[in-house]
């Protein structure tokens, strides 16, 4: 399969149809306002997927559909908005039985809404089976993810909707099977266009799962602290919804552009209780006063060059390239708002943007770091082009003669 | 409340409060008296438009200059941003005479262009134009700084909150 970046403009925008498809089937069924924060397309690993919802008890509606695209769908919620969901519902609110029949009716209403979203965009009909009321805690409440021989990464459509003034989210996650998404694919492809072979694609989230190891090795050998890469996907998405990727809460962290094939932007960023955790692991004294300290953030600094050297070193082996970065430049803001100038840069010379998420954790302290790049789409797919794909199996070796 | 929006839906909406959120490259207008947000602005602006005559207001958060620099949405761009709003204000009851605009956002916090000057204020540059250019006058701005912002538009009154991490809260 051949994924062109068009057809993947097209599919963003199928399933950011379905999504508003569904939030206005909910306006007008319940009143309930809620609006479409983010849709994306995630290729990751099969054992990843839903890795985001791990923790917390979720409930929800889950379908089958087939047609031209076949695969499941769920909706899901966070456990605790069954009472605000119910009460929408019927008002004065119910318990057991009749609260999980409005969230079967929410999710019906809903899901209802997303397919004919996405049939009427494809102008064809998708049919879906009855939904089933599903609840279970993280990933479990995901239904399995479609294997496909020789093939570890799937393809997942996300949206995530917001009810405004509740601070309750919904999420909808669709997971088509590999060969009816590669018919339509292929069949929205521009002739002669801009095709990426899923192969390289794949290698390509090898390669920033490579350099996240390394970056987190890094921190691990600066800190002290055993640090572990985890998930590490990319997204497609249009660049007005890149911002709200990483959203509202405060970070501390570092942006470093980056020069060579591709060229974009890098972004390591800790919320603050990470970053006063792990600047303080690397204090040699306690710091002078509360809070984050200039201590704290050129501590911050250090370890952001670190990961970001550790990472796009990563990168550059595999495409046996060299890539080079500015020094870092500390930030300490709204989420949305670091990301934003970046997107805009990256948004003067196209319309969507891939964008690579890894994230590193450790159980030790409190502590998680994101890592977040815009590579230059054009530049990107010219470096995959180049790849061959056999590269990819040096990266072990090479990252490791390196450090 | 009647909200026009992107999407050119109407919706009825149910209860309190009447608070609507607008993303990037979107917007909003209302001609009761809603709150409009739009949240982490860096080098993004927000322009907010209000007619203290017909109690109208609308907000929208524009990302890059031009529209023919680029694809996309005429609210992702200063410039079709504006006009957009505009035409949605007087679709909505306002007069374009009694129009007053604020506007926030436009920092220059990342900024690794050498030779350009900064989206930022490439982005405040094209909006100060356009609103020049329909004769709309602008009666309060927060613009530059290397901070991000947060806005509130209070439709009954056409105060403009701005909000940031590192400066506080200031009312335009």
């Amino acid at each position: 399969m051949k994924v062109d970046i068009q057809s993947l403009g097209t599919f963003n925008q199928l399933a950011h149809e379905g999504a508003e498809q569904a939030t206005q089937s909910l306006a007008q069924m319940t009143g309930i306002d809620a609006v479409v924060d983010v849709t994306k397309i995630t290729l990751l690993n099969r054992d990843d997927v839903g890795e985001e919802l791990a923790g917390q008890d979720f409930v929800g509606v889950q379908f089958d559909f087939e047609g031209a695209l076949d695969g499941d769908t769920v909706l899901v919620f966070e456990s605790d908005s069954v009472g605000p969901i119910t009460e929408a519902l019927v008002p004065g609110g119910a318990d057991g039985e009749m609260a999980q029949s409005s969230v079967e009716e929410i999710g019906n209403i809903m899901m209802s809404g997303f397919i004919d979203g996405w049939a009427d965009y494809l102008g064809t009909t998708i049919e879906h089976s009855p939904p089933e009321y599903i609840e279970a805690t993280g990933a479990d409440v995901l239904p399995p993810a479609p294997t496909v021989a020789d093939q570890p990464q799937v393809f997942v459509f996300k949206s995530q909707i917001e009810w405004v003034g509740e601070s309750l989210n919904f999420y909808i996650y669709m997971l088509p099977e590999y060969d009816t998404l590669a018919e339509l694919m292929t069949d929205h492809a521009e002739p002669g266009g801009d095709a990426i072979p899923i192969d390289k694609l794949s290698v390509f989230n090898e390669m920033t799962t490579s350099g996240t190891e390394q970056a987190a090795e890094n921190v691990e050998m600066m800190t002290g602290i055993p640090t572990e890469a985890e998930v590490t996907q990319i997204s497609f998405a249009p660049i007005e919804d890149v911002p709200k990727q990483v959203g509202d809460d405060t970070y501390v962290g570092t942006v470093v552009e980056f020069t060579g094939v591709p060229s974009g932007y890098l972004l390591v960023l800790f919320d603050e209780v990470s970053a006063q955790n792990v600047a303080e692991a690397l204090m040699p004294t306690e710091p002078d006063g509360e809070g984050l300290t200039e201590q704290h953030k050129a501590a911050i600094e250090e370890l952001g060059n670190i990961m970001t050297s550790g990472f796009v070193d990563g990168w550059a082996n595999v495409l046996q390239t060299s890539v080079d970065h500015t020094p870092p430049q500390l930030v300490h803001d709204i989420g949305q708002a670091i990301v934003d100038p970046l997107a805009a840069q990256v948004g003067q010379h196209q319309e969507h943007s891939f964008i690579i998420e890894s994230e590193m954790r450790t159980d030790e302290i409190e502590f998680s770091s994101e890592i977040h790049a815009l590579p230059d789409e054009k530049e990107l797919r010219q470096a995959l082009q180049e790849l061959e794909v056999d590269r990819a199996d040096q990266t072990d070796a090479d990252v490791e003669q390196i450090f | 409340m009647k909200v026009y929006d992107g999407s050119q839906t109407e919706q009825e909406s149910v209860g309190q409060p009447e608070r609507k959120k607008v993303g990037i490259a979107e917007y909003a207008v209302t001609t009761d008296e809603a709150v409009l947000t739009t949240s982490g602005l860096g080098s993004c602006i927000g322009v907010a438009l209000y007619d203290p005559d017909s109690n109208t207001a609308g907000l929208v958060h524009v990302m890059l200059p031009r529209h023919d620099e680029g694809e996309g949405a005429r609210a992702k761009f200063a410039d079709t941003g504006v006009e957009v709003l505009l035409e949605e204000m007087e679709r909505a009851g306002a007069q374009r005479r009694s129009l007053e605009a604020k506007i926030a956002g436009g920092s220059d916090m990342l900024d690794f262009s050498e030779n350009d000057s900064s989206i930022g204020s490439r982005n405040a540059n094209t909006v100060r134009e356009t609103l020049a250019a329909n004769d709309i006058p602008i009666l309060g701005e927060d613009i530059g700084g290397d901070y991000g912002r947060s806005l509130r538009l209070e439709a009954a009154t056409g105060d403009l909150v701005v909000k940031s991490a590192s400066q506080g809260t200031a009312t335009l």
